[in-house]
């Protein structure tokens, strides 16, 4: 215990010397800012490039957009900056060797393992967290009127999701030596994940809905109810791959 | 009983056979030079020894406990020194000691004291808040002695810890390391022989996977020592006439003659000093000097490696 608190505390040192925590709450916070505001200016635009004659009408922006917009980019950009940040989590310290002197001092390889995966879900929920109030507090003064459903809810679904990544990219790291394959490996699970969506019947059991029904739960297309065996599937994946890194680390030689 | 005991340690990489049946015993409070060519497995025994490879078979205890691959226990008691240590450059010395501390479950206190004491004894005094990062060799090596030595370890493994450093900086980790011999028990890996006799009592010769050698410097160099005499004559006249005496004219006595020193080597069981210096006073030659061969450590290694 006393080595998982020491170890965490130098991965947030790390986190933020190296500037990784910077730039996650940067992008995040770039989206956040965005988001409603390219969904209230996107029509504007468009008008403004149509030529004369031409008469192009857009339905007046929602909030509905201003979200489409934030679940859009917080899961295409957002997830694969934190992939490709995160890549290296276990091979860089590997290859250059500083993490031996610290197993030496008698650190054991399960700390290392369940650190550096809180250390990551912090950091994902903090940028998530960031993105979502910015967001939110924008919604709410560009488009005042709407009402959204089950926003909360659905913000926790794509929270989850990106735990379950970590999650993935956390065995994956395991398994390889080198960050190129940690990448493969993460990108052929998700692969994997979108090639069993296209069984409707798997659907309900898929962790990627967590990352495609938000909308659908915040227009109300979708109940909420229906996402309740996938939120547990998802759980228990991500206990299942951070138990195998676990497994899979104590047993590698360094 | 010694603080740290090999049996019959094998480990191979593919096919590629590194120990073969190694056998090690190093006593407590000695600093013991653990010597092999580049490649001969060094590393590899030492790594199987923190627990961080596993061998094939064999059995290694430290200080009466053995050690498990992938579980580090033992580790505890052992301090080590990677050949080129690596840190983690955006930290500062201090941090990084206390990071360590934090990790073995010194107090707070402690480590406190021992990270001054430790800073100042390996000279990274006033260099405690400065970036890891821009650190020399040199500078990383001394920080890697802090922080081995920093739980009071009672084996202290350093692997190859001067191989990459200038002469200054060679001087300044031997005496680091001679320091600390009181203290702990130091295993000392490297190819530099002249390291080795300046600071370790004793050696042991790792070649094809097993020791070849082991002992005391002195044992071995009792051991291996040739029946060799140096002879130095005042001129080359008198040297040339020592050299052609009749009674050195046998097949287990090699000579070589460099100007006015002669080399006397030889094989004989019975031969020794006393019939060289009896041909010296029947000839009534008075050589300036009379010196028994030492074996050179480098003569030994090449020896047991060829």
């Amino acid at each position: 215990m006393t080595g998982y608190l020491a170890f965490l505390k130098k991965e947030v040192i790390e986190y933020i010397r190296t500037y990784k925590l910077f730039i996650m709450l940067i992008v995040f916070a770039v989206f956040g800012i965005t988001n409603p505001l390219m969904a209230k200016l996107m029509p504007e635009i468009l008008e403004s490039l149509a030529t004369d004659g031409v008469i192009i009408t857009f339905p007046e922006p929602t909030a509905y957009d201003a979200w489409t917009q934030f679940f859009k980019n917080a899961t295409q950009i957002g997830l694969v900056v934190i992939v490709i940040l995160f890549s290296g989590i276990l091979s860089s310290e590997l290859s250059k060797g500083t993490l031996i002197n610290l197993l030496t001092k008698g650190l054991s390889r399960t700390a290392v393992i369940l650190s550096k995966f809180t250390c990551m879900v912090m950091a994902w929920t903090v940028s998530i967290a960031l993105c979502f109030g910015l967001t939110y507090g924008y919604t709410m003064y560009l488009f005042p009127e709407d009402q959204t459903s089950n926003l909360l809810f659905s913000v926790l679904c794509l929270w989850l999701f990106g735990l379950f990544l970590l999650a993935a990219l956390l065995f994956s790291a395991s398994l390889t030596k080198s960050n190129y394959g940690c990448l493969l490996i993460t990108g052929v699970v998700v692969l994997v994940c979108m090639l069993m969506n296209i069984i409707p019947a798997l659907h309900k059991y898929n962790p990627i809905s967590l990352s495609t029904d938000n909308i659908g739960l915040i227009v109300n297309s979708i109940d909420v109810t229906s996402l309740y065996s996938v939120i547990l599937i998802s759980c228990l994946l991500s206990l299942i791959f951070v138990s195998l890194s676990v497994l899979i680390f104590r047993k590698k030689q360094l | 009983m010694g603080i740290l005991e090999i049996k019959q340690l094998y480990k191979s990489f593919g096919c590629h056979e590194v120990l073969n049946g190694l056998d090690m015993d190093v006593p407590e409070h000695s600093i013991f030079g653990f010597v092999g060519q580049n490649g001969a497995g060094k590393t590899t025994t030492m790594k199987i020894i923190l627990g961080l490879l596993k061998p094939d078979s064999g059995s290694v205890t430290v200080c009466g406990e053995k050690v498990t691959y992938g579980e580090t226990k033992t580790n505890r008691n052992i301090g080590f020194l990677p050949d080129v240590p690596e840190f983690y450059g955006y930290m500062n010395p201090m941090e990084y000691l206390k990071l360590c501390g934090e990790i073995t479950g010194l107090t707070k206190y402690k480590i406190e004291l021992k990270c001054e004491e430790l800073l100042e004894l390996v000279g990274l005094k006033y260099e405690k808040k400065k970036k890891i990062g821009g650190f020399s060799r040199g500078m990383k090596q001394r920080l890697g002695i802090a922080q081995a030595l920093l739980n009071e370890p009672k084996l202290l493994i350093c692997d190859e810890p001067t191989s990459a450093l200038d002469p200054v900086g060679r001087k300044e980790i031997l005496d680091i390391l001679s320091a600390a011999k009181g203290k702990t028990t130091i295993l000392f890996s490297t190819h530099i022989l002249s390291d080795v006799e300046r600071v370790c009592d004793r050696i042991a010769v790792l070649h094809g996977g097993k020791i070849a050698l082991s002992g005391t410097l002195s044992e071995m160099k009792d051991r291996y020592r040739h029946n060799g005499f140096v002879l130095e004559f005042e001129n080359e006249k008198e040297a040339c006439f020592f050299e052609n005496a009749e009674e050195l004219k046998k097949p287990e006595i090699s000579l070589s003659r460099n100007k006015n020193v002669v080399t006397v080597l030889m094989t004989g069981r019975d031969m020794d000093g006393h019939f060289l210096l009896c041909i010296l006073s029947q000839k009534r030659i008075t050589p300036l000097k009379f010196t028994v061969m030492e074996p050179t450590l480098e003569s030994l290694f090449m020896e047991v490696v060829r």
